[in-house]
């Protein structure tokens, strides 16, 4: 049995991550987290909003992921995400602004679909500002 | 002196006629990188999903616990086909070499040589319904001048009618005939099934094993996102494929035309140097012949 998985993360806009890890651990849609280690048993399951880590020679590593597929075997996790940024290419600036955006919006909130969109908003917001150890993520 | 005037002309409507094909060409590029990017960036992401797709379609057929809803069922119960919905995706515009006549004869050979009933046609571009009208198809969706924003929009609308279709019962499989990008100088036509899916040629390495997938939370629920997701995915990759080809195949086809223009210019310009050197050596002759007298 091999000792690493293979992560791969893509998403329709550009492959994001791909390397032999230890340890992966995401957020699903409906059921909290998913934690793998190597000689998982297969599973197909549906990603969530929020943020993904995988253990690399011993440190921690953070991915945000929103929405889409994960399918895991024994030696490989493979992500299908809608959405996803390595630390190196998440933009902290925007996700600050966005997130003002968003508590913006949901106070001028009229319907409920309203509401709930910029709830969505500010929910991304805050998981890539979480992300990036920002102070504003850790209320969330 | 008149064959002067007229070479002059001549020269002067072939060099507009390579500014316009410069300037098509150059176009053509900007485009083509467009398309390129998304379509480059598009291929992994589209690539690992069709590999995922296989393999849990692959081992979960003929689960008896699997119940499929209306998107997954084209997938996991496939029948016999008998009536088919075909998409021809060629350009809206012409001068761009072979592209649309490669893609065009594919879809008639496919058309003819299949022996299922072709009972729905989508055409995308202006040369593709053309076609259709020749063969006297009636295309029950037309896709003109899409921009390459406007893709996904037709990639879901063509996604939930098929899936539709197959649910009651009108079509039993989804054909898209394409250009396949391999870079800017060379596409192929390419005839692709999306559903059902051909699983011949599943046996690939790691994927010996045959082990189930377990799918969760719900099995049904996962396939009844995943599935249409990947129709949807192969479908836009098709669109770009097609995008991308439409402008490598211009770009190439207008530099060939301005690179003829070129030669074109340097032969009349030559012919018209010899017959300007001619006339003035006839008039220093009958200068001298007339002075000689």
């Amino acid at each position: 049995m091999s000792q690493s998985i293979k992560l791969e993360v893509v998403t329709p806009e550009r492959p994001v991550f791909s390397a032999e890890v230890a340890e992966v651990q995401f957020p699903t849609a409906s059921r909290g987290y998913y934690g793998i280690l190597p000689g998982h048993t297969p599973v197909m399951t549906e990603v969530g909003d929020g943020l993904l880590y995988y253990i690399q020679e011993g440190q921690k590593h953070w991915i945000t992921v929103f929405g889409g597929f994960a399918e895991i075997g024994p030696d490989h996790v493979t992500i299908l995400a809608r959405e996803s940024e390595t630390m190196d290419t998440l933009d902290l600036e925007r996700a600050e602004a966005s997130r003002q955006r968003a508590l913006k919006l949901l106070k001028d909130a009229q319907t409920e679909h309203d509401m709930a969109a910029a709830q969505a908003k500010l929910n991304a917001s805050l998981i890539r500002l979480q992300a990036a150890g920002h102070p504003a993520g850790h209320g969330f | 002196m008149a064959g002067l005037q007229d070479i002059r002309r001549r020269i002067r409507s072939v060099k507009n006629t390579q500014q316009v094909t410069k300037a098509m060409k150059m176009i053509s590029a900007v485009k083509l990188r467009k398309s390129q990017e998304r379509l480059v960036a598009l291929r992994p992401y589209a690539g690992k999903m069709m590999e995922v797709v296989r393999r849990v379609v692959g081992r979960i057929k003929g689960d008896s616990e699997i119940q499929p809803g209306p998107a997954a069922q084209a997938f996991l119960s496939p029948r016999e086909e008998k009536r088919i919905r075909l998409v021809v995706v060629a350009s809206d515009k012409g001068l761009c070499g072979g592209f649309n006549a490669n893609v065009l004869k594919a879809a008639s050979a496919f058309a003819s040589e299949c022996q299922a009933e072709i009972v729905h046609v989508d055409v995308v571009g202006k040369r593709a319904a053309e076609w259709a009208k020749k063969r006297k198809l009636v295309p029950a969706g037309e896709y003109l001048n899409i921009p390459l924003t406007g893709f996904q929009q037709v990639v879901t609308e063509i996604s939930k009618g098929a899936a539709a279709q197959y649910h009651a019962g009108e079509i039993d499989a989804l054909y898209v005939i394409y250009n396949y990008f391999n870079s800017a100088v060379a596409q192929t036509p390419t005839v692709f099934k999306v559903f059902p899916m051909d699983l011949d040629r599943r046996a690939e390495g790691r994927d010996a094993v045959e082990v189930s997938h377990l799918l969760e939370p719900d099995p049904n629920a996962v396939l009844e996102t995943l599935l249409p997701r990947f129709v949807e995915t192969e479908l836009l990759r098709n669109l770009l494929e097609s995008s991308a080809s439409e402008h490598g195949a211009r770009m190439a086809a207008m530099d060939k035309a301005s690179n003829n223009a070129g030669e074109m210019i340097a032969k009349l310009t030559l012919t018209m140097n010899k017959i300007r050197q001619a006339s003035i050596t006839n008039q220093i002759i009958e200068i001298v012949s007339g002075a000689n007298a």
